[in-house]
C-alpha cells in the first residue's frame, strides 16, 4: 500500500499548484513540495527493508484480459531512481522558485514537473511492463510540455516537438518489444519476465525484441544517432533542463537498459549494439562539447556523453561494468544537475549563456564560481570528487573485456580519448566562465543570485565531495542493492577505494587530465579546425525529414483517396471479384438437390420489369431524373416479389422505404448540377462494364447457390416460439422487438447517430440553389398548388391513422414499428412538400433530435425495465386483457419497445428529410447557427 | 366456396370493365397525340380501370368470407382522392414547361398568356429574355407538331 501512496503522491501533488497558483510564489512553491516531500520520506522508510536486498510490491487487477495490472515493486535499483527523482526534485521545486521570473506562471511549471516527476517514478516504480510503458510516453508528454513552457519562444516550441516526435517513436517500438516479450513469455509482470532470461535469449525474436527495446531506451537516452534532440531541449527554462537531462528523463532510457539487463544482457549481440554505441556516443558528445559556445549547449553535449558512458558499461557485461554504470548514475546526476543549476545562476544573473561574452566571473560571484568549479572538476574526474572514482571504474572495466579479439585495446585508447576531451570541455567551462579576463559587453552586472537560489547547488556539491572522498560511506550500501538488482544475483563485493595503488587506470586518469589540459591550451587550433565544417543545424535537418514524411503520407493518401467515387468502388469491386471469384472456384457442384419453384408467366413479367428497370437506371445515368424513374421501378418490383413470395412484411417496409428514398434522391437531385457532360472514355466504359458484369456474374451465382441449397435454418426456432415466446404470431415483428431485440437496438441507436451526423453535416454545408432549371426556365412561382395542399391536409389524418392501425396490429400481423414509423414520416413529409417548412413550422414545431433521442431512450429504458424483475435485458412480458366496448386484447413490453423504434424511424426520417429540404429555404439550418 | 351465377356475372363484369379501362388507358398513352391528351389516358386507367377491378374483389371478398370486405373500399377511395392530384400536378408542370399543345385545343390563348405572366412576375432580366425566348422556341415547335 506505501508502493501505491508513494507513485500517487505525485500525481496528486500535481494539482496542488494549479489551486496554490494564487498564492504568493513561495508559499506555491512550499505546497508544491510537500507531496514529493512525503513521498521521500514513505521512500525512506522502505529503505532499510530494501537495502538489506528484500523487493517490496504491491499489485491489484486493472485490465487482467489485456494482462494489464496496476503493479509496484520497489528494490535497489528503484530506490536509486527513487532517491534521485525525489530529492533532486525537491531542490529543483525550490531552486525554480528563484529561477522563474514574475511573468511565469508558477502553478503551471509546477504542475507540469510534478506530472514528470509522477511519470519518472511511475517507470521506476512499475512492475509491469505495460503499466511501466504508459508512464514512459506519460514522460514524453509531459517532458514535451515542460521543453516548451516558454511556448512564445520557436526554439522551445521546435525543440519541445523534436524530444516529443523522437522519444515517442522510441515508446512505439518499446511497446512493439514488450508485446514480443508478452508473446514469448506469456506475462507482463516484471518479476516473472526478470525470471525468464534464458528463454527470451533464445528465442528467435530475440533480436527484433532487442532492438525495440534498444531503440525505445536509445531514444530516450539521446543515444547516438538519436542524440540530436538533446540539445535543442535545452530551449527549456534551465530548472527543467537540470531536472529532465541530470536525474530523470534522459536516464530513464539507462533505467530500462538496467532493468532488462538480466534478461537482454549477456549476448554478443547486446555487446556490439549498445557498448559500441555507448562509445560513439561518448566521443561524439564530449567532442562536440568542446565546441559548444553556449554554456548550456556544452552540458547538454556532455549529459550525451555521460549517458554513453553509461550506457557503454551496461554494454560490456561484466558485473564490475554494470556496478561502475549504476554508480556513474548516482554521480553523473550530482554534478550534472549541480552544474545546469549553476549554468542557470549565471544566467540568470548576467542574462547571457554565451561563454564568449562570460568572463573573469570569479570576482561578481566567487560563491556560485567554487561550486560550479567543484562540480565541473568533479565532471572531468579529479581525484576526490565521485566523478573521478567512477570514471577510475570504467577506465579499468574497458581494460577487462576482450569482446573485440586482437583489437580490444582500441577501447580502452578511446576510452581514455573521450577522457581527455571530457577534462577539456570541464576545463573551457571552468576557465572560460570564471576567468579569461572580463566580461564582455553583458546585458546587466553580475551578481551573486538570492541565498536560496544556491542551496540546491550547494546540496548536490557537498554530495559530490562526500561520495568523492568517502563512498562506501555515503552510497555503498545503495550502490550494492541497485547493483544486485541490475545484475540479477547479488553484486560482487564491491570496492570503491581512491587509491588503488600504481595501476593502469589511474594512468588512463592522469593521461586524461594532462591530455585535457593541453587539448583546452591549443584550443584556438581546436576551433579553427572545426570552423572549416559547415555547421549543420540539426533542427533545418528534423524539420526536412517530417516534412518530407508529412508530404509522402500526404501522397499515399491523395493515392488511394482521391475523392473519386469510381475509385473506390473499383477497389472494393476488384476486391469483391478477386475474393468472391476464388471462393466460388472451389465451390463445386452449383446446383443442389432441392427441386426449384415451378416458373409461372407473372413472375417472368416481373423479372423482366425488374431487368428493364435495372438497365434503365443504368443507361441514362446522365438523365439523371429518367434514371430516377429507372430505380423507382425496381424498388416497385421488389415490393412486389416481396408481396407474392409470402413476406408481407417486408414488402410494406420495401414500398415506404422506396417512397422516402425517391423522396431524398429527388431533394438531392434539386441541388445537383441538371446536366452532366459525358466524361467516360471508351477504355473506361468497357474496363467498367466488364467489372460490373463480374460482379453481376458472382452475385447472381451465390444467390443461385444459396437458393438452391436445401438449408436448415434458425427459422424454425423462430416460428416456434414466436407465439409462445413472444407472445405475437407475426414471426418478423417478434424477431425485430424480442428475438433479436438488442440488434434492433443497436440499430436504432446507429440511425438515430447517422441522422443527427447528416443533420450536422447540413448546418455546414452550403449550397447553391439553381435559380432555374437546365435550359432556363424559372421555377413556377407558385410553389404550392392548392389542390394538393388541400388534399394532403385531409388526407393527413388518415395516413395517420393507417400508420397506428400498422403499428399497433404489428405484434400479430404484417405491421410494426418500423413501417409505421416510415408511413408517418411519408404523411409529414407530403405536408412539408405541400405546404413548405412556414406552414409547417407554426403548426408542428418539432425538434426531430429530441424525438430520435427519445425514440432510442424509450427502447433502452424498456429493455433495462426487465431488470426491475430480475430478468435478463430486453426480456419481453406479454398477457391478455378484457376492457368492456373493446374486448379481449393483449398488451406486451414489446410494444413499447415498438413504440421505441417507431420514434426512432419517424425522427432519423425527418430530421434528414425535413432539413434537407430546409435548405431549399430562408430556414436553412445554417442560419441557426449564424444567431 | 363456388359463387352464384348472378355474383359471377357482376364480378366478372367488373375485372372486364376495369381490365378494359386499363388496356384503354395504355393504349392511349401509347397513341395519343400531346402530353395533354395523354394525361388524359393513365387517369382513367389508374381511377376507373383499377376502381373496377377492385369493387370485383370486394364483391368476391365478401361472399367468400361473409363478411363486408371494405379493404378495397379504402383503396378505392385513397386512389380516387389521390389521382386526381398527381394528374392535376403533372398538368400544371406540363403548363409551366409549356409544352406544345395539339391544334385546336380550348383555352390556348389562355394558356399562353398565363406562361407570359409568369415570365413578367419573373424578377431577373436576363433570365426573362431567356425565358421569352425559350416560349418562342416552343411556340414555333408546337406549329411544326401540328
Amino acid at each position: 500500500m506505501t508502493l501505491l501512496w508513494i507513485s500517487l503522491l505525485p500525481i496528486l501533488g500535481a494539482m496542488v499548484p494549479l489551486m496554490a497558483g494564487r498564492q504568493s510564489r513561495i508559499q506555491c512553491a512550499w505546497l508544491t513540495a510537500i507531496a514529493p516531500a512525503a513521498a521521500l520520506i514513505l521512500v525512506l522508510q522502505q529503505a532499510p527493508a530494501v537495502l538489506k536486498g528484500e523487493v517490496l510490491r504491491y499489485s491489484t487487477e486493472w485490465i487482467p484480459q489485456l494482462g494489464l495490472e496496476l503493479a509496484f515493486r520497489l528494490d535497489g535499483l528503484t530506490l536509486l531512481f527513487c532517491l534521485l527523482i525525489l530529492g533532486i526534485g525537491l531542490l529543483i521545486i525550490l531552486y525554480a522558485r528563484y529561477y522563474l521570473s514574475e511573468k511565469d506562471s508558477m502553478g503551471r511549471f509546477y504542475s507540469f514537473l510534478m506530472l514528470f516527476m509522477a511519470a519518472m517514478l511511475g517507470i521506476v516504480m512499475s512492475n509491469n511492463l505495460l503499466q511501466l510503458w504508459v508512464f514512459w510516453e506519460l514522460t514524453s508528454l509531459s517532458s514535451f510540455l515542460l521543453i516548451s513552457f516558454w511556448w512564445q519562444k520557436t526554439e522551445g516550441r521546435k525543440g519541445a516537438r523534436m524530444a516529443l516526435t523522437v522519444t515517442g517513436a522510441g515508446g512505439l517500438c518499446l511497446l512493439a518489444g514488450i508485446l514480443m516479450v508478452q508473446q514469448v513469455v506469456g506475462t507482463l509482470n516484471v518479476d516473472e519476465v526478470l525470471a525468464s532470461g534464458d528463454q527470451i535469449r533464445q528465442h528467435p525474436w530475440y533480436t527484433a525484441i532487442l532492438i525495440m527495446f534498444l531503440l525505445g531506451a536509445f531514444t530516450k537516452s539521446a543515444q547516438f544517432p538519436f542524440q540530436f534532440w538533446l540539445p535543442h531541449a535545452m530551449a527549456a527554462p534551465t530548472p527543467v533542463s537540470a531536472y529532465l537531462h541530470s536525474a530523470t528523463m534522459v536516464k530513464a532510457g539507462i533505467f530500462l537498459l538496467a532493468r532488462m539487463y538480466p534478461v537482454l544482457a549477456g549476448t554478443d549481440l547486446w555487446f556490439f549494439i549498445v557498448s559500441l554505441t555507448g562509445l560513439a556516443t561518448l566521443l561524439l558528445g564530449a567532442y562536440f562539447a568542446l565546441f559548444k559556445h553556449d554554456l548550456k549547449g556544452l552540458l547538454a553535449f556532455s549529459t550525451i556523453s555521460h549517458l554513453g558512458l553509461i550506457t557503454m558499461l551496461l554494454g560490456l557485461g561484466s558485473q564490475m561494468a554494470a556496478v561502475a554504470a549504476v554508480f556513474h548514475i548516482i554521480n553523473h546526476a550530482t554534478f550534472k544537475a549541480s552544474l545546469f543549476m549553476a549554468a542557470g545562476i549565471i544566467d540568470h544573473e548576467s542574462g547571457s549563456r554565451d561563454m564568449r561574452k562570460l568572463n573573469g566571473l570569479i570576482r561578481y560571484m566567487p560563491h556560485t564560481a567554487i561550486l560550479a568549479m567543484i562540480a565541473a572538476a568533479s565532471m572531468a574526474g579529479i581525484p576526490l570528487l565521485n566523478g573521478f572514482l567512477s570514471k577510475e571504474m570504467f577506465f579499468a572495466e574497458t581494460l577487462h573485456q576482450d569482446l573485440l579479439g586482437s583489437l580490444s585495446w582500441v577501447i580502452p585508447a578511446l576510452a581514455t580519448v573521450a577522457g581527455i576531451l571530457s577534462v577539456a570541455y570541464s576545463l573551457r567551462f571552468i576557465h572560460d566562465v570564471f576567468f579569461n579576463g572580463e566580461p564582455i559587453d553583458l546585458p546587466k552586472v553580475p551578481h551573486e543570485p538570492p541565498r536560496y537560489m544556491k542551496i540546491p547547488v550547494e546540496i548536490l556539491v557537498a554530495l559530490c565531495l562526500a561520495v568523492g572522498i568517502v563512498p562506501n560511506l555515503v552510497v555503498g550500501d545503495l550502490l550494492y542493492a541497485a547493483s544486485s538488482a541490475v545484475i540479477g544475483q547479488m553484486a560482487p563485493n564491491v570496492d570503491i577505494a581512491i587509491w588503488h595503488g600504481l595501476n593502469l587506470p589511474l594512468l588512463m586518469s592522469i593521461t586524461a587530465v594532462l591530455g585535457g589540459v593541453i587539448v583546452y591550451s591549443q584550443r584556438k587550433r581546436m576551433f579553427r579546425f572545426q570552423g572549416q565544417f559547415q555547421d549543420r543545424d540539426a533542427k533545418l535537418t528534423f524539420e526536412y525529414i517530417i516534412q518530407s514524411m508529412v508530404e509522402g503520407g500526404k501522397r499515399i493518401v491523395l493515392f488511394i483517396d482521391n475523392g473519386s467515387l469510381q475509385r473506390y468502388l473499383l477497389c472494393l469491386l476488384t476486391a469483391i471479384i478477386v475474393i468472391g471469384g476464388y471462393a466460388m472456384l472451389n465451390l463445386q457442384p452449383l446446383k443442389t438437390t432441392r427441386e426449384p419453384i415451378p416458373l409461372d408467366a407473372i413472375t417472368l413479367v416481373g423479372a423482366f420489369i425488374l431487368c428493364c428497370g435495372g438497365l434503365a437506371t443504368a443507361f441514362w445515368h446522365h438523365k439523371r431524373l429518367r434514371s430516377l424513374l429507372g430505380l423507382s421501378v425496381v424498388g416497385l418490383v421488389v415490393s412486389i416479389a416481396f408481396a407474392r413470395f409470402s413476406a408481407p412484411d417486408l414488402a410494406l417496409t420495401q414500398l415506404s422505404v422506396e417512397v422516402v428514398t425517391i423522396i431524398l434522391l429527388m431533394l438531392a437531385l434539386f441541388f445537383l448540377p441538371q446536366r452532366t457532360p459525358k466524361e467516360s472514355t471508351p477504355s473506361r466504359i468497357i474496363r467498367d462494364l466488364s467489372v460490373s458484369g463480374a460482379i453481376g456474374g458472382i452475385i447472381a451465382t451465390i444467390t443461385y447457390a444459396i437458393l438452391t441449397r436445401p438449408v436448415s435454418s434458425i427459422s424454425d426456432f423462430f416460428l416456434a416460439n414466436s407465439k409462445i415466446g413472444g407472445g405475437g404470431t407475426n414471426v418478423v415483428n417478434v424477431i425485430l422487438v424480442d428475438f433479436r431485440g438488442f440488434d434492433t437496438l443497436g440499430e436504432i441507436t446507429v440511425l438515430g447517430i447517422a441522422a443527427i451526423g447528416i443533420y450536422k453535416l447540413l448546418l455546414r454545408l452550403r449550397l447553391s440553389m439553381p435559380a432555374s432549371d437546365v435550359i432556363g426556365r424559372s421555377w413556377s412561382p407558385e410553389r404550392y398548388p392548392m389542390i394538393l395542399a388541400t388534399v394532403s391536409q385531409s388526407l393527413l389524418p388518415l395516413a395517420l391513422l393507417v400508420s397506428v392501425y400498422i403499428f399497433l396490429r404489428g405484434h400479430n400481423e404484417p405491421g410494426g414499428g418500423f413501417i409505421a414509423g416510415l408511413v408517418t414520416s411519408v404523411a409529414v413529409i407530403l405536408q412539408y412538400m405541400a405546404h413548405g417548412v412556414d406552414w409547417i413550422k407554426t403548426r408542428l414545431n418539432l425538434d426531430y433530435q429530441r424525438v430520435v433521442a427519445s425514440g432510442v431512450l424509450i427502447a433502452t429504458l424498456t429493455g433495462l425495465g426487465s431488470w426491475l424483475f430480475g430478468r435478463p435485458f430486453l426480456t419481453s412480458w406479454f398477457d391478455h386483457f378484457h376492457l368492456p366496448l373493446i374486448g379481449d386484447f393483449e398488451l406486451a413490453s414489446a410494444m413499447l419497445f415498438d413504440l421505441g423504434v417507431y420514434l426512432a424511424v419517424v425522427g432519423a426520417t425527418l430530421l434528414i428529410l425535413a432539413n434537407l429540404g430546409k435548405m431549399t429555404t430562408s430556414y436553412r439550418p445554417l442560419h441557426k447557427e449564424q444567431d | 366456396m363456388t359463387l352464384p351465377f348472378w355474383l359471377e356475372i357482376l364480378v366478372s363484369t367488373c375485372l372486364i370493365l376495369g381490365s378494359l379501362f386499363a388496356l384503354v388507358g395504355s393504349f392511349g398513352l401509347a397513341r395519343l397525340p400531346d402530353f395533354y391528351t395523354r394525361l388524359h389516358a393513365p387517369t382513367k386507367a389508374t381511377t376507373l380501370g383499377v376502381g373496377g377491378i377492385l369493387i370485383g374483389s370486394a364483391l368476391y371478398f365478401s361472399h367468400q368470407d361473409f363478411n363486408l370486405s371494405i379493404h378495397e373500399l379504402l383503396i378505392t377511395i385513397f386512389l380516387l382522392i389521390t389521382a386526381p392530384v398527381s394528374a392535376h400536378l403533372l398538368a400544371k408542370a406540363a403548363m409551366h414547361q409549356e409544352l406544345p399543345q395539339m391544334h385546336g385545343t380550348q383555352g390556348e390563348a389562355l394558356l399562353k398568356a398565363q406562361g407570359h405572366s409568369q415570365v413578367q412576375s419573373n424578377e431577373r432580366q436576363a433570365e426573362e429574355k431567356k425565358d421569352s425566348e425559350k416560349g418562342g422556341d416552343s411556340t414555333t415547335a408546337s406549329h411544326k407538331i401540328t
